[in-house]
């Protein structure tokens, strides 16, 4: 607890919520440009539309909110080449835990106001679909999870490398296979961490060449590839946490 | 003058993984987006221009711009840290220089990335089957996103001299990158620093002309190089230097 107590106290004059804020209101802003003229049957699609199209989204920028906050929570001791001095303090997996704790309330935040956004869309642009919590609190649950398990990834990089950059383009590399493989099939797609926000998703698109004509539907919880993610997290971040600990300061 | 800082900047990035970057990113839309082009290959009809479309489009939009940050980033981190600003700005060296010294080195990753895209490009369409010429364009199209992304590489040059964070820069592009899609779509494009690498290549419409003119296109990308110049030449010139 105390270990946590530090971070935060650490990023106090950071302004690190600065940056995932306009990442978040640049979300915010392409949701508002994507459902600006919505006709009657999008309307009766509203919450089905918002997921599937925010969780496209995620796809993109959540592996690079992971990495940034991960950067800036963990080049910090880097650059003030604090870590010889911390390990006298504190036991190498503390540090590991309470920066990855903190880093993760900034991920908790951002999933919240993203599900707090799209509820507030859905009352403004007057969807006429019946407000779903239980999709939109799966929602929430699965966006914050596999963004923390990109965390887990990118936070022990960043801190088992000196140069950020190697950090910077495993995510950006991620981030990028996580898109393509959306159009990819479903094992290739289980195969890759950064997709699991598409793999996850609690709606599905049909599409229909004949007609041309795409309709979302509502699916069941994909609760094998949900726990294939819980078996990934942990041994990314036991892995992680091992190596940090390990390693030559 | 220029030449040895130039050369300073090779010494410095001399042994730095740095190039990886640039090596693996297009070598995963040419791979992945190969292998979606042949899936849809019914729907995809227009041959090498589909093809191209699906090597290039995301690279464009996201993931070149936030890489192309990263570079940037890098290139003055050396700085930033190990009280290195108190050694470079008492060196005899100009602040332009300075600048233009990293913006060449910048470019120069960009102008190397624009020649493996193109060298992929055409590997992927031979290894597909494509029948008929290599598209004439390509040249034009490699051109033309080299000059967009020098452009995104003056720009984000700028951001991290300011910013001294590695991070917040690659957000600034990400979120930059996004907003692109927007401008592009309001007819914007060349008014906007982040779109000129997707106009550049013709990332959604190979096969006919620019979405905006040549010489539009130009003077973008003239003004975006000298605003970020000057802003960092000022910068330079009159801020006094924070060390970490």
């Amino acid at each position: 607890m105390k270990g946590i107590r530090l971070e935060f106290y650490k990023l106090r004059r950071r302004k690190i919520w600065v940056i995932i804020l306009v990442l978040l209101v640049v979300q915010c802003l392409w949701g508002m440009w994507a459902f600006r003229n919505m006709d009657a049957k999008k309307l009766s699609q509203g919450y089905m539309q918002c997921l599937y199209h925010f969780s496209v989204l995620n796809t993109i920028m959540m592996p690079m909110i992971a990495a940034i906050t991960a950067s800036k929570v963990c080049d910090l001791e880097h650059k003030g080449q604090t870590f010889k001095f911390l390990l006298t303090v504190m036991p190498a997996g503390a540090l590991f835990d309470a920066k990855f704790i903190c880093a993760s309330m900034y991920m908790v935040a951002v999933g919240v106001a993203q599900t707090a956004f799209i509820m507030v869309l859905g009352k403004v642009a007057g969807f006429t679909e019946t407000f779903p919590p239980g999709y939109l609190l799966y929602y929430l649950i699965i966006t914050i999870t596999v963004t923390v398990v990109i965390l887990a990834i990118q936070q022990a990089f960043s801190l088992l490398f000196t140069n950020q950059m190697v950090s910077f383009v495993i995510g950006i590399t991620g981030s990028f296979a996580g898109l393509f493989s959306l159009f990819l099939p479903r094992n290739i797609q289980r195969g890759i961490l950064w997709s699991y926000y598409g793999v996850l998703m609690p709606v599905r698109m049909n599409w229909d060449s004949q007609t041309r004509i795409a309709d979302l539907q509502y699916i069941p919880v994909d609760w094998s590839s949900f726990w294939l993610l819980m078996g990934l997290f942990a041994m990314i971040y036991f892995t992680g946490r091992r190596c940090f600990a390990r390693k030559e300061r | 003058m220029l030449w040895k800082v130039i050369r300073g900047e090779q010494m410095k990035l001399r042994r730095s993984p740095v190039w990886l970057a640039f090596f693996i990113l297009p070598v995963l839309p040419a791979f992945m987006g190969t292998f979606n082009y042949l899936q849809n290959i019914e729907i995809l009809k227009d041959g090498w221009y589909s093809l191209w479309t699906q090597h290039t489009l995301f690279t464009c939009y996201f993931f070149l711009p936030a890489t192309i940050a990263v570079y940037c980033s890098y290139l003055f981190r050396l700085e930033h840290t190990n009280h290195n600003w108190n050694c470079v700005m008492t060196l005899p060296v100009s602040a332009l220089h300075l600048y233009l010294a990293k913006l060449i080195m910048a470019s120069a990753m960009v102008i190397m990335t624009q020649l493996w895209v193109g060298v992929l490009f055409i590997i992927s369409g031979k290894m597909s089957g494509l029948s008929g010429p290599v598209p004439p364009e390509l040249t034009e199209w490699l051109v033309y996103g080299a000059i967009g992304g020098i452009v995104i590489c003056g720009i984000q040059l700028c951001i991290s001299l300011v910013v001294r964070s590695f991070a917040v820069p690659v957000g600034i592009a990400m979120a930059g990158g996004i907003l692109g899609i927007g401008a592009l779509s309001k007819g914007v494009g060349a008014f906007y620093p982040y779109t000129l690498l997707s106009l550049g290549m013709r990332a959604n419409s190979p096969g006919g002309s620019m979405a905006c003119s040549q010489v539009q296109f130009m003077a973008g990308s003239l003004f975006y190089l000298i605003i970020s110049a000057l802003v960092a030449i000022l910068w330079l010139s009159n801020t006094d230097v924070t060390t970490e």
